[in-house]
């Protein structure tokens, strides 16, 4: 099963999908984590998330490019945050796939999916400031727009968290 | 307490005076002190609030740190104050991460500080072209 979580910055969307790890049961927990912590700013941030998990048990499981090539035990329940970061990853680093950004992460996310007993994904609703930037960063709006969609075709459940209040999209 | 969401220029404040029958007793948050919000009816512009509260902030520290319960206190707070408050903000959350600090941690303790008040509000109403879904609520009004 896999579920796909939403939301806008600060809303709450880790606590939300970590709290359906939590509800899946006493299985192996996996938390895949794709940020490269960039920066004081970034490192506080890892910082806090990893204080979130360590009391429930979590083996985590630093990945931030190619997630097709990772096995991780059968039947555990998988947290991977966050595909805003994922899709960054893959596009604009060196390990990364490049122009093949959007399959690569799709693909790998699945990759987890046919493993997992219960998959938890996180993405970022980065799209409607209204601002136009530069070609580059409007390129990674289009490949994340994109890989949203294709993972929410995937996903038997589709959760926007709004301000730590769940609306299910599908 | 009640919560009226949405993006900018939605009719969020005319829904809300709307839906609670409230006309007088509102404060605008982008020019009162923080000190009104524990007698009035509603805010809006709440999000403009936080902006001051942060601008105006001695802090040479990170906001990040410890947003979440510098958001939690502040909620408690004003739940304790003013229980019956209607809160009327946009949703910042929702673009690419900011280049600029302050944008960036003004945009994130907006969110944290909403998903402290929205835990503590009866209802939460998000707007859109003028129209409400309640998001949070009892079954009487959703």
């Amino acid at each position: 099963m896999m579920h796909l979580i939403t939301g806008g910055s600060g809303s709450g969307k880790s606590a939300y999908a970590e709290q359906q790890v939590m509800e899946a049961g006493e299985k192996p927990r996996i938390y895949v984590a794709t940020m490269m912590p960039y920066g004081e700013e970034g490192k506080m941030r890892v910082k806090r998330h990893r204080e979130m998990r360590r009391e429930k048990q979590f083996e985590t499981l630093e990945c931030y490019t190619n997630l097709a090539a990772v096995t991780i035990p059968k039947g555990s329940v998988v947290l991977l945050e966050c595909v805003s970061n994922l899709t960054a990853n893959e596009m604009y680093d060196p390990s990364g796939a490049g122009a093949d950004t959007v399959s690569a992460v799709v693909r790998g996310i699945l990759n987890l999916k046919r493993q997992a007993d219960t998959l938890i994904v996180v993405t970022n609703e980065v799209f409607s400031d209204g601002i136009v930037y530069d070609e580059s960063t409007m390129q990674y709006l289009q490949y994340l727009g994109e890989v949203n969609q294709q993972l929410a075709a995937h996903a038997e459940r589709v959760t926007e968290v709004v301000y730590g209040i769940p609306v299910a999209l599908v | 307490m009640k919560m009226v969401i949405g993006g900018t220029f939605q009719g969020k404040l005319a829904y809300a005076k709307e839906r609670y029958q409230i006309t007088d007793g509102w404060v605008d948050g982008a020019q009162c002190e923080v000190a009104a919000l524990e007698t009035c009816k509603g805010v809006y512009h709440f999000h403009e609030l936080i902006r001051n509260m942060i601008q105006n902030s001695e802090k040479e520290q990170s906001w990040i740190t410890g947003a979440e319960d510098q958001a939690e206190a502040f909620a408690a707070w004003l739940y304790e104050k003013n229980p019956e408050i209607v809160i009327v903000t946009n949703e910042l959350g929702y673009g690419i991460v900011p280049m600029d600090r302050f944008d960036r941690e003004y945009r994130e303790m907006t969110g944290r500080i909403c998903t402290a008040l929205a835990k503590r509000s009866e209802e939460v109403v998000r707007v859109a072209c003028g129209l409400g879904l309640v998001i949070k609520g009892t079954k009487e009004t959703a």
